[in-house]
């Protein structure tokens, strides 16, 4: 009976993604009562990210993967992700809303931005229902030095609730609470933790410090206690 | 006439090679306010280097790129000894055991600045690592490069140059 559930579910969801124009993910099942949409930086999905969400569907926790760039065959550059299909992306959040499960969206980088703008595209109720992990966003329109940070507009994000996860070791830190004053602009329900001794994409940096290459390997648990600290539920 | 030439075609080569090494060149902006302690705990502004050229680096010990140009601005420095330049680099919002610690492994001549919080950081707009300003010894910021170089050579000695030949006002 349980088989035959699952394969109703799947088959719902290919549908669904089959008339929505759904992204092209990888899925990592689990029996769990959360789902993790985990969305690669424009840079690509790295082994230690799949490693990961292996890890935490091994614990219960449901992972689907995109790789946007690869997704839509985009180069692997910032703007790419500013081209993403948002009716796509909208699409797949709905999909995930209608699996009944607890829906975490962790997006990396310039991802952020795709993300953020197909939760604007949501009704604000379901919306609501978002916890949206942005792991150090870019979300400048422009960035130079000796002028003030212009941020992108993303749309209404009121009733989002919008964790930014920023490693202490980056330029962007000191920016911090520019940039959650900007997603609360947006109507977003804003807040950051800051993730010490830690450089931007740690998990798959070329020379990684010892502490690094240590928390590369337990992204999942990092996962986990972030989400339990924020207490998005 | 040999010798105007002469100048035109070096100022000629000295602008296209600026702007070959991603400089951005600034006309006469007035510089933001620069409030840091030096590794003494002793406060510095851009008051304390008035009358001569200013080479302003930020930069942090995680930074590889920031690693790699350290060196020549240490060669740059010795390179222009007895001349006005100061060069000053700027550690943005970092702890200061860990500047001192990575200064203990590596010996620089020039003043390290603090800025724990920041603001300098904020203040002078800079969002990636290392931004360096080459200030004017009018104190004006003249040239912003984004991104490391090799400052003892090519295109980066000769912004310094540049500007260590502009009479002041």
């Amino acid at each position: 009976m349980r088989l035959l559930s699952l394969f109703l579910s799947a088959l719902c969801l290919w549908v669904t993604a089959a008339h929505a124009g759904v992204p092209d993910f990888q899925r990592f099942p689990a029996t769990g009562q959360r789902l993790l949409l985990w969305v690669a930086s424009e840079r690509g999905r790295s082994d230690p990210e799949l490693a990961a969400a292996r890890q935490l569907a091994a614990q219960g926790v449901e992972v689907w993967s995109l790789d946007p760039a690869n997704a839509y065959f985009l180069p692997q550059v910032p703007s790419s992700m500013d081209a993403l299909p948002l009716q796509d992306m909208s699409a797949w959040l709905r999909a995930a809303d209608a699996s009944g499960k607890r829906v975490v969206v962790f997006a990396v980088g310039r991802a952020a931005v795709p993300v953020l703008r197909a939760a604007a595209l949501l009704g604000r109720e379901r919306r609501s229902r978002l916890c949206v992990m942005l792991m150090h966003p870019n979300l400048y329109t422009t960035a130079e030095p000796l002028s003030a940070p212009a941020y992108l507009d993303l749309g209404d994000l009121s009733g989002l609730r919008v964790r930014v996860l920023q490693p202490r070791r980056s330029a962007a830190t000191p920016w911090l609470s520019s940039l959650t004053d900007h997603l609360g602009r947006l109507g977003a329900d804003a807040s950051a933790a800051i993730l010490e001794n830690l450089r931007e994409g740690y998990w798959a940096r070329e020379a990684p410090t010892d502490f690094e290459t240590a928390e590369r390997d337990r992204m999942d648990a990092m996962l986990l206690h972030q989400l339990d600290l924020w207490g998005c539920e | 006439m040999k010798r105007i030439l002469a100048v035109l075609a070096i100022g000629l080569a000295w602008i296209a090679s600026v702007g070959a090494a991603g400089f951005e060149t600034r006309a006469d902006l007035p510089a933001p306010e620069l409030k840091a302690h030096d590794l003494r705990g002793a406060p510095k502004t851009l008051a304390d280097y008035r009358g001569k050229v200013v080479l302003l680096n930020f930069w942090a010990t995680w930074c590889p790129p920031c690693q790699r140009e350290m060196p020549s601005l240490e060669r740059l420095r010795t390179r222009m000894a007895g001349r006005p330049l100061e060069i000053v680099a700027v550690s943005s919002a970092e702890a200061p055991d860990d500047v001192k610690a990575f200064l203990a492994k590596m010996k620089l001549g020039f003043p390290i600045l603090l800025d724990p919080d920041g603001s300098n950081t904020r203040r002078w707009n800079v969002f990636a690592l290392p931004t360096t300003f080459v200030l004017d010894a009018d104190g004006r910021v003249r040239h912003v490069l984004t991104g490391p170089a090799e400052w003892d050579e090519g295109e980066p000695l000769a912004v310094v140059e540049g500007l260590l030949a502009k009479p002041r006002r």
